[in-house]
Formats: structure tokens, sequence, C-alpha cells
């Protein structure tokens, strides 16, 4: 999604209004209550808020010209990697098996057997439609932000096709824009 | 939970920005070897033990040479830049980077009155908002960022200012080399200095 991604991308860029401001807090919050307790410092409630549009729908959230959130049409909100790094707890994991790693660094969506395989891991409650944090077997970072297609269960007992969608990677357009201005 | 969750530090690696551990995975992990050897080494045991036996190797190999043939000397750093060149020729896939150069250019509008175009601050990691600021601040003057012909960014800055505007780049930003500076004066490109 990120694949190609610059400054060029940003349709227009605005500082958002204090209640906009409000229900996106709002909505971080409540898609990650871990995060609640540094949300403060994240999103600090004076400084202010400039949502980015971009095309193919998508939101970005900067706070300091750092990009911090993005979401996808109305969708749920998911934290930047960088920021995933800093707080790896906050979202429900996924592990791919090694030989998927450079696959997924490309680009790839996450496949079924690659979260199934002995290298994988998953988590029985992970509905379908959700963000997940994918990692990797034998590391310790996130390597990407994903969406799941179907639940965790779909997921090993189907073991086929595109299990979790891959929204942003290591190394993709989004994780080369530190900063935005 | 009382207590905040402390932010996590990552090692990211800083020839490709990735976290060390994906360093294997990035796009040159040859470039990132040595970076990773130094700072990141109890991540990639079995590199580290070949770069030792390597030097090993090369240690004597060096002393071959030296008892070998002293004329010799020059040859290991020619091979060395023979070896990046070889790196970036195959598939054509990395693109050669422009040789950074500012490009500064007058146009003449209602006969009288000019426009001067500056292209190619951006190649020098120039915030474009901040020199346009600059610009105007300096010649009194409206200074904007534009969307030039070929979807990169130019500064427009009202009123013939070719006459101290290289003296001013190259005071307000020593990076800038004077000899990078060109003019463009009947549609050909003159060195400014």
């Amino acid at each position: 999604m990120f694949k190609k991604f610059s400054s060029e991308e940003i349709s227009s860029q605005n500082q958002v209004k204090a209640s906009v401001q409000r229900k996106i807090r709002q909505s971080i919050a409540e898609e990650y209550p871990d995060l609640e307790p540094v949300l403060e410092d994240l999103l600090p409630k004076k400084s202010p808020l400039i949502v980015a549009k971009c095309q193919n729908h998508i939101n970005l959230i900067l706070v300091n010209n750092v990009p911090l959130f993005f979401n996808v049409r109305d969708g749920p909100y998911m934290p930047t990697l960088r920021l995933l790094h800093q707080y790896p707890n906050i979202m429900k994991k996924m592990q791919v098996d090694r030989g998927a790693i450079k696959f997924v660094l490309a680009g790839a969506n996450i496949m079924c057997p690659g979260l199934t395989s002995p290298g994988g891991a998953l988590d029985d409650d992970i509905p379908a439609e959700s963000p997940v944090a994918v990692m990797a077997e034998g590391k310790e970072n996130a390597l990407a932000i994903g969406f799941t297609k179907m639940s965790a269960k779909d997921i090993k007992a189907i073991n086929k096709g595109i299990g979790v969608d891959n929204m942003h990677y290591l190394n993709d357009g989004l994780w080369k824009t530190v900063q935005l201005n | 939970m009382a207590e905040k969750p402390r932010p996590v530090q990552v090692l990211y690696c800083a020839v490709c920005t990735l976290p060390a551990e994906y360093c294997e995975f990035g796009p040159d992990f040859e470039k990132c070897k040595p970076w990773v050897i130094q700072n990141a080494p109890h991540l990639y045991p079995d590199l580290v033990k070949a770069d030792k036996e390597a030097e090993k190797t090369g240690e004597k190999l060096q002393g071959m040479q030296i008892s070998g043939d002293q004329a010799d000397s020059t040859a290991p750093a020619g091979s060395v830049s023979k070896q990046e060149e070889v790196k970036r020729l195959p598939g054509g896939k990395i693109k050669k980077k422009e040789k950074p150069e500012v490009v500064v250019e007058k146009v003449v509008r209602n006969k009288r009155k000019c426009v001067t175009i500056v292209k190619g601050l951006d190649m020098f990691g120039i915030k474009l908002s901040d020199a346009s600021k600059k610009l105007g601040k300096k010649f009194a003057s409206g200074a904007s960022v534009v969307k030039g012909p070929t979807e990169k960014e130019q500064i427009d800055v009202q009123g013939d200012i070719l006459y101290d505007i290289v003296e001013f780049i190259t005071e307000t930003w020593p990076n800038v080399p004077e000899n990078a500076i060109y003019f463009i004066e009947d549609g050909r490109k003159v060195p400014a200095a």
C-alpha cells in the first residue's frame, strides 16, 4: 500500500478541529487500550494534530510533522512501524516463518501457510478485519503491519491464500518518510 | 496499568535505516555489513566469525604481497573502486544519482519585470519552504515554492536577483559549492563562478 509513497502523494494537509482531534484520539484509545497511558505523550492535547490526506483514501496523522498513525477510508487507525517498535505490545501479533520475511519486505501480502508453518505463530482470538503486527521468526521487532482478511481460526482451517493484507512494511515509502512538511 | 510503558529503543541500522536484525533482508546487506559488525555483533555471530577469518586471510595475503612484489601497493585501491563500479551497473535498476546542482534562471514578464527561478536547492537537503522565506527576506520581494514543469519543486523569486544570488546561496548554505551553481543564459547553461 505504501510501496511507493512520497510527499507528492499527499493531496492536502489540514490541522483538524478540536472535536475531530478528540474523535481520533478516542478511536485510537479504543483500538489500542494498552497505549492509553502514553497517548497523552504521543498526541498531546495542546499541540496541533495534522491530518494529511493522501491518494487511495489514506489518511496520515501527524504530530510535529512525524507520521504516527494511518488509516484507510474510515477504517481503524494503525500505528506506523517506528511507533510500533517503541511500544511493541500494543497490537495483536502474528508471526511468519523465516522464508516469508523476504517477500513481506517486498510488500507481499501474508499467505496463510507462512503463518501456520512451524516457524509461524498466531493467537486464536484474532478476528477477521483487524489490524495486527506481523512479527518474524527469530526476530524481536515487527516487520510489517497487516490487516487480517480471515480470522485466526479460518487461517488455520483453510490454510490457503491471503491471510493478512500487508499495509505497511519495513523500508516502504511510509517507513522512509520520517518527517513530513 | 498505573505505570507508563516506556518506549523501547530499537537499534536501527545507520546504513539502510531498518532495525539491525533485518539488515540481512535489506536492500543492500553487503553495504550494511561493516556497520552491523561494529554495532550489532550479537545479532550476526556467523558474520563476525567470517569477518575475523577474512581479516586473517587478508593479513596473510598482504604479507605475501609485500614479500612478493612491492610495486603492487597501488593495486588494492584500484580494485576496490572497480568493484563498486561493477556493483552499480548490473540490471540498470539502480538509478544514477543526478549530480546535485542549483540552476538559476531569469524569466522576463511584462517586458520590464522579471522572476528569478531557482531550481535544485532541494538536492542539497535544503528545505524549500525555509529557503523561499530566506530569499524573500533577503531580497525584500515575494518568493514562493512552485511546482515546476517536471513535478520538481522550484522557488520563484520576484525581481532580478541574479547579481547576488550566488553569494547569498553560498553564504547561507555552505554545503552548496559555488561551482555547482549555474545560470541559464540564452537557453544555455553557464557556470556562475
